[in-house]
């Protein structure tokens, strides 16, 4: 039942990829920012979860906690230390920041990658998962842990959903994203509006991370395919359209999935890549892009 | 008769649905100069992109000396003879002045390396002729404002156009440099050239124009002489909003009021351009204040300092407390909200959340009791209120934006043009709101406007703003005699 | 000004030709390298500084000029020059595509494009990895040099050729021209320049270089590997030693270059974290010194 497997499987590393992908476009519609380092931020949480799990023997839980708090503690990090000072610069040419600050993102996420290949090796690692065992779906061995993985990535975006729509400072957020000026204008203090997103992309993209490790394991290697498939995405959507980058993490992730079903898992990216290409090309702004 | 040198026919650009210029069309002759005139959003920028084919026409032609341009591509029509100038200066930082003019003497070479031998020497001359014979080997960095525009100047007119096209000629120069670039333009007019001064008023380019012709909302509302155009019925309903006519209430005494709002000695700087220069006002508690006058005379910069939005010099007590410095956000927190010409709606956002967002420092009960106030001011937002913003009318997203503002429940309202392109229907409700919110509230206001009939009749004092500076002040029954006879 | 740098750059020549009669061939190989990634950042500045346009994928233009090199080289036995030609001409058309969607895009997507490509370039080697040598490289049956000192001379001169030719263009008429296309392409189609057309050519004359760049360095190394012409990180690099260096100087770039190799030689006893180290570093100029080494020297000659 080899359909029913893609199937499950897509479904469940799009569920994923969409935790991910979607943090990582309110960054850019909120804040402008195209954040190269979100491959490493997502590794770098894995690869702490399952030390901590693991080496520190605090178990699943605890790894897990550990691995959403770094991604949270490096999205604060990578916003203070990195964005910001370019953003708020005198020096800088005002139309040259955004190249900056996607150079800058670009050579911080080698440096994560760099220092936690050397403090752990660039083996591949697997955080231990939360549930275990497997379970029958049709005739279809599925691991527990991918359910898991796809029911956690639903919530959390739910949570997001609610958070966004139905609460004072989540309508916020939406506004910044829409009309930062008409927002300060009205009394929100701007630097609070970026501080929460990026507070809100560093859990995401934490929680991103864990689950690809408990899922499929992780090395430092992947930063670089992380943050292309999740710029894929997000292009593919629509950059700055939440709605537009889950349904675009879903062709994303059972594209290929697919692919490395039925042809072979080492070029699954490529079908993606082709496609970004002619999404470039023909229509620029993605499936609900704004911008 | 000669035949022009620049001819426009039945030009016409639409954006989306919007029909930017309607049927425009007009011819210039060698030795002459035309001036455009139009408020913003009346669409003579987007009728000089498209001569220069920057933006494409969709119906319509442009005939540079016989031959049709139109849809032709930028670069071509500049080599077939027209040079443009402008609003914005952007030179090139690292290059000086003579080399920024010889490269406006440049062929379209891939292969030419080095300048032909008189480019030099014309670049030189261009230079002389423009008045920067003294600056030619500085860098842009080191020139003062009236050099940069002389500069953009020098490129336009480096291959000795047919046709020169400049848009807002006089835009941030003191009077004695209008008077020299005067002089400049002049000397185009007399070797022949077809020159197109695009500007918001006819007053600062009378003197220099042949002829005017007038716009408004993309199509041609008058064309003349500037004294003709000047008292033209129809140019003055639009841009006045019709007779003036002495305001019905009583003066207030001047003095007898705290003053809320304090603005001394505001100085404003774009770039190099003097936005704002020295300027003086004040605001007293429940007082209506119209700032009165045209399009880039200075009354959003103005706002915008007052709101915090642009760095300033001087300075802007409320309340007695200085405000420089503080962010936008805790200026509109202490009780000054704008609502800024832009309107900065939420467009993807309804009515309703917008609203919600305006008020967002209430608690839900004060909040929806707020809401509803408004929505007895405004109705129409009730009937909208689930509606995205950007689906609305203009006039509807206005009075949703002055309601978002008044959610803040402000101390002080400021209103930058909300009359921009609205039918008089609008206007009127817009009015009958503002008594209504006057006689209920004791808020205090500072309108911005254009349209001075809209602005007196509600006003206790005004101030009249030109090229950024106070030109007067005084009551409304005051202006109608002195100030607003010379105002267009 | 210019005779200035133009001297210096002659005299730093003059050192850097007889520094085999004094050096040992381990550092020698370690500046050959140095010097022919350094033409790729001389490629890219002009690209970046002069037409306005990131390319965050040179890696893809040295690639295909080196890959294109090595195919020919080692499945139809051609010889050195005749491949060296080829890869300049295959990074040419690529260079050629590239410039295509850069004339319609703005902002992150043409940068988005450039990687994009890289990345399609490394997938498409590894997946063909029967004609390619995938990850472990394609040996090839020719050489420029067995010798050390004469390999070295091979990249000084290319570099000092490249750079010559280069930092010409940039301070040429059509160098001013491409400024004026990269900062404000409206005005520079209202003074009557193609747009287009320039900058198509910017693409072509940085594709050149880097292609060549890429097909001489496999000679050099005897192997075509995706590790040292196509990976991003090596995209980086160049990147790094052009922003270091000091945009829009073109000589800088090369200067980054050199830099970039030396620290990560005197950094070598930190192991993997020398790239950690340096690539800080490349941050904190970025941040602070966007003027880049030469950048901040001349501004510091310019205020005496």
């Amino acid at each position: 039942m080899l359909a029913l497997q893609i199937l499950i499987d897509g479904f469940a590393i799009s569920s994923l990829y969409a935790v991910g992908a979607i943090g990582f476009t309110l960054i850019f519609g909120v804040s402008g920012v195209l954040n190269l380092s979100h491959g490493a931020i997502m590794a770098v949480a894995a690869i702490i979860a399952w030390y901590v799990a693991g080496d520190l023997g605090a178990g699943s839980y605890g790894g897990a906690l550990a691995g959403i708090a770094t991604g949270l503690a490096l999205s604060l990090v990578t916003y203070g230390l990195v964005v910001r000072p370019i953003q708020s610069s005198r020096t800088i040419a005002h139309e040259e920041k955004e190249i900056f600050v996607l150079t800058s993102t670009l050579l911080w996420g080698l440096m994560l990658q760099v220092l936690v290949a050397y403090i752990f090796t660039d083996n591949p690692k697997t955080v231990q998962p939360l549930v275990s065992g497997v379970v029958e779906i049709l005739g279809v061995r599925t691991p527990r842990n991918e359910i898991f993985t796809a029911i956690l990535s639903w919530a959390a975006i739910g949570l997001l959903w609610q958070l966004v729509h139905r609460t004072r400072a989540g309508k916020s957020l939406l506004a910044a994203s829409i009309n930062p000026r008409g927002l300060a204008l009205l009394g929100f203090e701007l630097s609070n509006i970026y501080l929460l997103v990026w507070v809100i992309y560093g859990v995401l993209a934490g929680l991103a991370g864990v689950l690809l490790g408990m899922f499929l394991g992780v090395s430092s290697d992947n930063a670089g395919t992380l943050t292309a498939s999740a710029f894929s995405i997000v292009v593919l959507g629509g950059l700055g359209s939440v709605t537009g980058s889950l349904i675009a993490a879903y062709v994303v992730g059972y594209l290929e999935t697919v692919t490395a079903y039925l042809v072979s898992p080492s070029i699954r990216t490529v079908p993606v890549l082709l496609l970004l290409v002619l999404v470039v090309y023909l229509r620029p702004q993605g499936l609900l892009g704004r911008r | 008769m000669t035949a022009p040198l620049l001819r426009v026919e039945a030009l016409t650009k639409r954006f989306g649905g919007l029909v930017a210029v309607k049927d425009i069309g007009f011819a210039i002759n060698g030795g002459e100069i035309l001036g455009l005139i139009g408020p913003n959003g009346s669409g003579k920028s987007t009728v000089m992109k498209c001569i220069m084919g920057i933006e494409r026409p969709n119906e319509g032609s442009v005939t540079l000396d016989g031959v049709e341009v139109a849809g032709w591509p930028t670069h071509r029509i500049a080599r077939a003879g027209i040079g443009i100038v402008f609003q914005h200066s952007r030179p090139l930082h690292r290059q000086t002045v003579l080399e920024h003019i010889k490269l406006a003497l440049l062929p379209d070479s891939l292969l030419k390396l080095a300048a032909d031998q008189g480019v030099e020497q014309r670049a030189r001359w261009v230079a002389a002729r423009v008045g920067l014979e003294h600056v030619m080997d500085r860098l842009p960095g080191t020139l003062p404002f009236a050099d940069l525009r002389r500069l953009e100047l020098a490129k336009a007119v480096a291959r000795n156009p047919k046709v020169v096209l400049v848009d807002e000629p006089f835009a941030g120069l003191t009077a004695g440099e209008v008077a020299a670039f005067s002089e400049l333009i002049a000397t185009f007019r007399a070797e022949g050239k077809a020159v197109l001064l695009v500007d918001h008023n006819v007053k600062g380019v009378a003197a220099l124009v042949d002829r005017v012709l007038a716009m408004y909302l993309g199509e041609k509302v008058a064309e003349g002489t500037a004294d003709e155009v000047m008292h033209d019925e129809t140019v003055r309903a639009v841009y006045l909003g019709g007779k003036i006519e002495p305001a019905q209430r009583p003066p207030r005494a001047a003095g007898s009021r705290d003053r809320l709002l304090d603005v001394r000695g505001v100085s404003v700087l774009y770039g190099k351009a003097q936005a704002l220069d020295d300027v003086s006002l004040h605001v007293g508690a429940g007082e209506f204040v119209s700032v009165v006058g045209l399009n880039g005379a200075g009354k959003t910069t103005l706002f915008n300092a007052i709101s915090g939005l642009v760095p300033y010099t001087g300075a802007i007590t409320w309340n007695g407390t200085p405000l420089q410095h503080r962010s936008v956000a805790r200026i509109a927190r202490g009780g000054i909200v704008q609502c800024p010409e832009s309107r900065e709606l939420f467009g993807d956002m309804t009515v309703r959340e917008n609203l919600d967002l305006g008020g967002h420092h209430l608690g839900r009960e004060a909040r929806a009791k707020q809401i509803d106030w408004l929505f007895g001011l405004f109705p129409i937002l009730q009937e909208r209120q689930t509606q995205a913003a950007r689906t609305l009318s203009g006039g509807e997203q206005q009075m949703l934006a002055i309601a978002r503002a008044l959610m803040m429940q402000p101390k002080l309202l400021v209103l930058d043009e909300p009359t921009l392109g609205l039918a008089p229907v609008i206007l009127e409700q817009l009015s009958k709101a503002l008594e209504t919110l006057r006689q209920s509230t004791d808020i205090t206001v500072v309108l911005g406007e254009q349209n001075v009939t809209f602005a007196l009749p509600h006003a206790d004092r005004v101030y009249v703003v030109e090229h950024g500076r106070i030109a007067w002040e005084g009551s409304p029954a005051r202006f109608a005699e002195e100030a607003g006879t010379g105002y267009l | 000004m210019k005779s200035r740098v133009a001297r210096l750059a002659l005299v730093a020549l003059a050192i850097l030709a007889i520094l085999p009669f004094g050096v040992s061939g381990y550092v020698l190989g370690l500046l050959t390298l140095a010097f022919y990634y350094g033409v790729c950042a001389m490629a890219w500045d002009l690209l970046f500084g002069f037409a306005g346009e990131v390319n965050f994928g040179p890696s893809f233009l040295m690639g295909l000029g080196a890959y294109a090199a090595a195919l020919l080289n080692h499945y139809a036995g051609w010889p050195i020059p005749a491949c060296l030609v080829a890869g300049a001409v295959a990074a040419v058309a690529g260079g050629a595509v590239l410039a295509v969607p850069a004339l319609k895009l703005h902002g992150p997507y043409f940068g988005l494009v450039t990687l994009v490509a890289v990345l399609l370039l490394q997938n498409f080697i590894v997946l063909f990895a029967g004609i390619t040598g995938g990850e472990i490289g394609l040996d090839l049956p020719d050489v420029l040099s067995v010798s050390d000192r004469i390999n070295y001379w091979y990249a000084l001169g290319f570099m000092a050729v490249s750079g010559a030719i280069l930092f010409g263009l940039s301070r040429s008429m059509v160098g001013l021209i491409l400024q004026a296309c990269g900062q404000d392409a409206t005005e520079a189609a209202a003074l009557g320049f193609n747009v287009a057309k320039h900058k198509l050519a910017a693409f072509c004359v940085s594709a050149l270089f880097s292609g060549l760049a890429g097909a001489m360095l496999i000679f050099y190394m005897g192997t075509a590997s995706v590790g040292t012409t196509v990976d991003i990180g090596v995209g980086v690099q160049i990147i790094i030693a052009a922003v270091l260096g000091g945009r829009r100087t073109i000589l800088g770039a090369a200067i980054g270059s050199i830099f970039l190799i030396v620290a990560g030689e005197i950094l070598r006893p930190l192991g993997q974290l020398s790239s950690f180290v340096v690539s800080g570093i490349a941050l904190v100029v970025i941040l602070f010194f966007q003027g880049g080494f030469l950048g901040a020297a001349l501004a510091a000659e310019a205020r005496k």
